[in-house]
Formats: C-alpha cells, structure tokens, sequence
C-alpha cells in the first residue's frame, strides 16, 4: 500500500513539473525599471521647453510661427483674423549630443522689445520617470542665451538703446519637473529666471516666473496642451507701465494641439504672447486673451537620425 | 523507512531526467525586417529568453518589445508608444510544440516546422513555421523565419505611414541553447 501511495506521489510530483511548463522558467528575468516615454510629443509643450529630449545624434528642425491678433483693433476679417500678420517666426536647429544632453541656435523675428534674435541653447535632463515610480519624476534643466543684433535706437530710456554690446543680451535659466499619469496626463511645472542685461526705464532686469503646463493624451498620436507662466514683476514696475504708457502686463497663456505624423510634430498654438522666445514671451507680454489680442500659431518639428548606420552597427 | 528511500530515489530520476530534457537560452536574438516602397525598417534585440524541452518536443520564446533596437529612435520610441504599445504589452511569447522528431541525442542538422500560438500586442495567432534545428555535443542551435502580418496582431498602420510600414514583416529567430540549470 505504502508502495503504491509513493509512487502515485513521485507520479504526481513529475506530472507537476511536466505541466508546469517552459514558460515559468523564465518569470522571474525582467525586473529592471523601464523609463516613461512621451511624456510630451516634442522638446516643446506650447511655448516653453518640456522634460522631453532629443535623442543622440538626432537633429531637429524646428519652424515656429505666430500670427497677428485674431480680434480686437489689429484683427478682424481685414486681417483674416490676424493671418495676414506675423509678430515673431523662429527658425531653429538641434542637436542631441547624448540622449540627455542637447543643444541649439536658432534665429527669430523678436515679438517684443528687442527684434533679429540670435539663439544658443542648452538642455540637459538629469532625471527621467520611471514605470514603477523608482525615480517619480522626470527632471531637467534649460539655459539660453541671446543677442539681438538690431540697430540702437536713440531713445535712451528704451530697451532698444543699446550702450554697448552687452546691452543686447538676455538670458533664461528654467527648471522642468514633469510627470506623466496613468498614460494620460503629463504636468509640468517650470520655474523660470529670466536676465535682460538691458531693460526700459522702470522694467526689470531680473525676473522670476513660475511656469505650469499641461497635456492631455487624446489618442495616440494627438494631445491638447495648455501652459501658463506667472511671473513675479514688482508691483512698482507694473504701475509705473500702466500710468506712464498704458500697458499692462499680462500672463503668458497657451493651448495647444500637438499632432504627431512619423517623423513630424505638429503643433497648432493659441497664444496671447507675441513672441516665441521665453526672454521676451515671460516678461514682455502686454497682449489680453480678454481683448481678442490672441493669435493662432505653429510649431513644426522635423526629426532627423544622423549616423544612425554607424550607432546601429555596434 | 525504505519507502522514503525509494521515493527519494525515484525523485530524483525524476528531477534529474527534467534537467537533462530542459534546454534554456536566455539570449535569443530575433529580429525582424519591413521593407516598403519608402523604407526598409530592421529591429533586433538579443534580449530573447527560449527553452525546449527534448522529450515533449515544446518550444517557448519570450522577448520584451522595448529591447528592440532600431537604427532610428524616433521610430524605435513609435515602435513602442504607437504600434506595440509596451507600456501595456511589455512582452511577444511563444508557445508551440516541433511537429517532426529530431534525434536531439545525435548530431546533426533537421529541417523541422512547429505548430504554435503567438502572442503580440495582446493577440493570440496561431501559426505554423518552418525552421532548423542543429545539434552538437550539448548545444541544440534553433533558426527560423517566418511572416507576420501586424494587422493580425490588432497593429494599425496609419494611412500616412502606409508607404513607410509594411503590412508583413519577416521575423527571423536564433537561439543557441544548453542544458538548463537555474
């Protein structure tokens, strides 16, 4: 009796492991964290930078433009709500020298004080986020630099007065943290420094910002975007613009459609801030989403791999 | 006593006869190719994990989809956000049995074909592929290609890439596989 319970059981235990099968060998192989991916579509969200980088050795052609008002004095059918205007157009390249480093120039219009922008720029992404919240956030950090290579003007208490070289400088200095949600939702925030080594009589030099943007996944290839910066100007400054000038400084606000087609992305903006640039859409932004001085835009983002051949082969 | 002898024993022929049964490679190389008006587009990835078991004649492949490498990492992060899904599919399994009888204890080289299910994107197929299989000392070598259709597996080509994608790619499997032991 006893010799046949055993061998039932050693019958049992081998069928067990016949059963068990091949794929349980390998259950317990993949336990590294995986990376988030498209936490934004492209290195933008709206108008400022996002967490997301180019990869090594890929180059980015970016086209950006803004139209005139759609409404208010400027817009209108006469101007086919604004199309027929254009207060800033930004060219650029960039190159992603690492996957977490990346670097650019570009050439713009200048949609405020200071017009015939010319653009370095750097971003470096120390962080990214994680699947299973290892690392929760996604963390980099953005810097420019530019020199506006317009004529001086003769009115000395203008921005555009320029004493020497100098004068024609601005720079940003920003902060990104993102994370993306169940799949969905991304959110950034973006605290922002911006320098203008030459301002107008009573405007700042220096000037913090605290940026706060967000997309919404649509589908896969479609996101709605919205972004915001509230920046910190003195109370002095802004009364000193209203009473004197009549301008009043408004918060930059965007909405956006981003569509991605292969190697595009595309990006249909809403703005009230004439310019592209953060030096100047951060602190000189006088346009009213309230008034109809809002405009349409675009950004388009042309990718390219280089050396992908040589990368590829190792 | 002498009972537990004999259970202990016979155990471990069981055991031991699974072992011997058992091969593993836990770094399959597959890869697959699309070749298009526009493009041609390759990934491979040596990531693949695969055994066989000699005596019941099953095959087993499983590779997660976000080790493929592609010569474009826009197209390698489409891949994976757009077409794959990864996030929700991190994984292509095989499941299939060898349909002829190779003699895995002599060296030598079978043609074989093995009947099995395909798991890609979440969906089942089965399918039916030709393929070698090498034996040499105690290394079995397994190579094959076959074709799948991405619509099959639930993948929409977009009609604005529908020059650039084909709607079937070749995937070619290697594995070079030993005993398994843990």
């Amino acid at each position: 009796m006893k010799i046949v319970s055993t061998i039932l059981l050693c019958c049992i235990i081998s069928t067990y492991a016949q059963a068990q099968g091949l794929d349980k060998l390998f259950d317990s192989t993949t336990a590294t964290h995986t990376r988030v991916r498209d936490t934004y579509k492209s290195t933008r969200i709206v108008q400022g930078q996002s967490t997301e980088m180019l990869r090594k050795h890929e180059l980015d052609f970016r086209v950006a433009h803004r139209f005139g008002d759609v409404g208010g004095e400027f817009g209108g059918s006469k101007t086919f709500f604004g199309t027929d205007n254009s207060t800033d157009i930004r060219i650029a390249f960039e190159y992603g020298i690492s996957d977490n480093l990346m670097v650019g120039i570009s050439r713009s219009k200048g949609g405020g004080d200071l017009q015939q922008l010319y653009e370095g720029l750097i971003k470096y992404r120390f962080l990214q986020q994680t699947t299973d919240d290892h690392v929760p956030v996604s963390l980099a950090v953005f810097g420019n630099a530019v020199i506006s290579g317009m004529t001086s003007g003769t009115d000395k208490t203008a921005a555009s007065h320029f004493e020497d070289g100098s004068d024609r400088l601005m720079y940003v200095t920003q902060a990104l943290v993102s994370r993306k949600f169940a799949n969905r939702l991304s959110l950034t925030l973006a605290p922002t420094y911006v320098h203008r080594n030459h301002v107008a009589y009573m405007d700042v030099n220096n000037l913090f910002a605290l940026g706060a943007a967000a997309r919404l996944k649509l589908s896969k290839r479609l996101g709605l975007l919205a972004e915001y910066y509230y920046p910190f100007r003195s109370q002095e400054s802004k009364d000193y613009f209203k009473a004197t000038k009549g301008i009043t400084f408004y918060n930059p606000l965007g909405l956006g459609l981003e569509i991605e087609t292969g190697g595009h992305v595309f990006s249909i903006t809403f703005t009230n801030s004439t310019s592209i640039l953060e030096n100047q859409f951060i602190p000189e932004t006088t346009t009213s989403w309230l008034q109809g001085q809002f405009r349409w835009g675009f950004n388009i983002s042309r990718r390219f791999t280089l050396f992908g051949k040589k990368d590829w082969k190792k | 006593m002498k009972y537990w002898l004999l259970f202990m024993t016979a155990w471990l022929a069981v055991s031991t006869a699974d072992a011997q049964e058992l091969y593993s490679c836990k770094n399959t190389r597959l890869s697959f190719f699309s070749s298009s008006p526009l493009e041609d587009i390759e990934a491979k990835t040596d990531k693949g994990a695969s055994a066989i078991n000699t005596k019941t004649k099953d095959i087993f492949f499983k590779v997660p989809i976000n080790s493929f490498q592609f010569k474009k990492k826009l197209m390698q992060e489409h891949f994976n956000e757009n077409y794959l899904e990864s996030d929700k599919y991190p994984f292509a399994e095989f499941k299939g049995k060898i349909n002829d009888s190779p003699e895995f204890s002599k060296n030598g080289t079978y043609p074989v074909t093995v009947t099995g299910t395909l798991n890609i994107h979440g969906i089942d197929k089965t399918y039916t592929a030709k393929g070698t299989i090498s034996t040499q000392g105690s290394t079995i070598t397994v190579n094959s290609t076959f074709n799948v259709r991405v619509a099959d597996h639930g993948i929409k080509i977009p009609s604005l890439v529908v020059q650039n994608v084909a709607e079937v790619v070749a995937v070619t499997v290697n594995g070079i596989y030993t005993p398994y032991s843990k």
